[in-house]
């Protein structure tokens, strides 16, 4: 263990963190430390496109919810033209609530305290007593709820603090190209099958953002039951075998698992797997079609998973798809939002499927989420420690490989699956925020 | 409510098997509990969401924190079988609290609808601090042959936001 001085900086730490991660060192105290978290609430949370909803969460006009970028909360609202704003959940007035639901329909919401009313996209409309009181001094345009930039890919709603950021394409960065293979399950698209499974865990959530983005290596091992039982069409011989793909500069990455005997799209119905065909473009296709296993982050807190699951041991079953997002409320502390997309076109009996398939895996109750959030909350838990602050963990898989030559999709995609590629780029990105360089 | 009453032999039968029901899930015995349901058990613990007062529904329609059946009950009790259910090892200390017993007639003859109020206390490890979960059941419990026999659980947390890591354990 090497010392250092007590009084080294903050901004020094993040420098050196930033070197190692280059030769493949990540420091254990970013997972669970009160400065850390501090400076990713002033200098990424504030800056990067975060997630908010997906718009078959609010399909209709006045519909919202209630979501956060850091701490901020945030009214999602789909107004009577049918665009969607993101306002500060905060009235102008004195600051109390606007809107103390999850999710609702409201075409304007009223301030319990001293009633000034906005409609849902912002704009304040209603002052109580605004002659008598303000004799014409209070200019309505001017005390609107505070606007949140909102941008959309394929349905998912982002928001961004920063009015100075990229644009989300540009953020996304070529992304787009992995978010399809969740999205665009057929012509449709794909929706929500309802609210998100919502609870809090004692689990910093750069854990979960880096599992999600391609820890293949996790999997034989931390869901060994499901390998061992048959459920998970996969086995420990052939589970290496697939692509880490990152976005450099981006921090975003996937892993893609192949399945040497896995049918190509596979677990999907005939359908809509013509239709995936239509909706993908042919290097899409090429890659969905040796794709068993899609496990991918958005730069910071957003993730997808698509897995195949079967209840009869050693068929193919069916693929379901999980959009999570990680949202952080203390260090080492966050509150989990899991959702499940099945494909708009598919029949009822194919979505009830996918989401019987999706609760018995993930969501608080998930046979595989359990055991997950069990090795999380443990990873937060040493990371608290007092010696653990000078500890590092390494991340050498794959530091010399080169990309994939053939690979048919943008980004840096190295072989095998298991590798450590995709969390370098993950946290030299991380890293660029709280030195302030992005 | 109140079609006809049910006879008190009838109420405390009933109220004995759902304390054995919930005896055997504290004391891990899940062969006995799985034992205990009918074979087309339906097994679902919808979503809580917070919605103003006049919403039409506040526990969701369409999502689930547990949407089992036979099944796949019997897959999650394969997996706590092995030795690699993480989550539960070592394992949680779970105390049911069972209270509220109402008993009406169900859709059948040999079908009763049992409302109750279920308290879970679950602890982990060394962890001094528990999980504590509050639920309201309806639930449909069968006579058969064998005895009572649970049909249906359905069970609503009284939190939207769960306060624990994972919910490793049965409700
Ligand atoms: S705080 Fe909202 S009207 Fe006064
Ligand atoms: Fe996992």
């Amino acid at each position: 263990m090497n010392t250092k001085p007590e009084s080294q900086s903050l901004a020094a730490w993040v420098e050196e963190t930033r070197e190692g991660i280059d030769s493949g060192r990540f420091p254990a105290r970013a997972f669970n430390d009160q400065a850390v978290y501090d400076l990713e609430q002033e200098r990424l949370f504030s800056k990067t496109w975060c997630f908010l909803a997906h718009e078959s969460e609010i399909p209709h006009p006045g519909d919202y919810v209630t979501r956060y970028i850091g701490n901020n909360n945030l009214i999602v609202a789909r107004d009577e033209h049918g665009e969607i704003h993101a306002s500060l959940n905060m009235c102008r007035h004195r600051g109390n609530v606007m809107c103390k639901a999850e999710m609702g329909n409201a075409s304007h919401f009223r301030c319990s305290y001293h009633g000034w009313t906005y409609k849902n996209s912002g704009e304040l409309v209603g002052v109580p007593y605004m002659k008598e009181g303000y004799e014409g001094r209070l200019k309505r345009k001017d005390w609107g709820l505070v606007r949140v930039r909102v941008d959309s890919y394929e349905g998912l709603v982002f928001g961004c603090l920063d009015p100075e950021a990229p644009p989300l394409d540009e953020y996304l960065g070529g992304f787009q190209f992995y978010l399809d293979l969740y999205l665009k399950h057929g012509l449709g698209g794909v929706e929500v099958h309802g609210p998100p499974d919502h609870w809090i865990a004692d689990t910093d959530w750069k854990i979960c953002t880096e599992n999600f983005a391609g820890d293949g290596y996790h999997t034989p091992v931390a869901h060994q039951w499901g390998f061992h039982l048959g459920y998970f069409p996969s086995s420990g011989s052939t589970h290496s075998q697939g692509w880490a793909v990152s976005i450099p500069g981006k921090g975003h990455g996937i892993g893609l698992g192949h399945g040497p005997n896995f049918p190509p799209f596979g677990g999907f119905p005939d359908d809509l797997v013509a239709e995936m065909k239509q909706s993908l473009s042919p290097e899409q296709v090429a890659v969905f079609s040796r794709t068993r296993t899609a496990v991918g982050s958005v730069f910071p807190n957003l993730s997808f998973l698509m897995q195949p699951f079967s209840l009869e041991p050693g068929e193919i079953g069916v693929r379901f798809v999980t959009m999570r997002l990680y949202h952080p409320v203390g260090p080492g502390r966050m509150e989990m939002y899991s959702w499940c997309l099945v494909p708009k076109n598919a029949s009822q009996e194919y979505k009830k499927e996918a989401y019987r398939a999706y609760t018995l895996a993930f969501g608080q109750a998930g046979t595989f989420e359990q055991d997950d959030f069990e090795n999380w909350t443990k990873v937060t838990q040493a990371a608290g420690m007092t010696m653990v602050r000078d500890v590092d963990f390494p991340y050498i898989m794959g530091m010399d490989s080169a990309p994939d030559p053939e690979f048919p999709g943008p980004g840096h995609a190295v072989v095998p699956y298991v590798n450590d590629t995709n969390f370098r780029n993950l946290w030299s990105r991380w890293a660029d925020y709280l030195a302030g360089e992005a | 409510m109140g079609e006809r009453p049910v006879d008190r032999d009838t109420v405390s039968e009933i109220q004995e098997f759902m304390f054995r029901e919930a005896l055997a899930l504290d004391e891990r015995r899940f062969r006995d509990w799985l034992a205990m349901l009918t074979d087309d058990i339906r097994y679902e613990a919808p979503l809580r969401v917070i919605r103003e007062g006049l919403a039409v529904w506040d526990l969701s329609p369409t999502s689930r924190i547990f949407d089992d059946d036979r099944q796949t009950l019997e897959v999650r009790i394969q997996r706590l079988e092995t030795d690699f259910a993480w989550a539960e090892q070592p394992p949680s200390q779970t105390r049911h609290f069972v209270t509220n017993v109402l008993v009406d007639p169900g859709d059948n003859p040999d079908e009763y609808k049992v409302h109750s109020n279920c308290f879970i206390y679950r602890s982990r490890g060394t962890s001094p601090t528990p999980s504590l979960y509050s639920l309201s059941r309806k639930d449909v419990v069968r006579r058969t042959e064998d005895g009572w026999r649970l049909a249906r659980r359905w069970a609503a947390f009284d939190q939207a936001l769960i306060n624990a890591h994972n919910l490793s354990i049965l409700i």
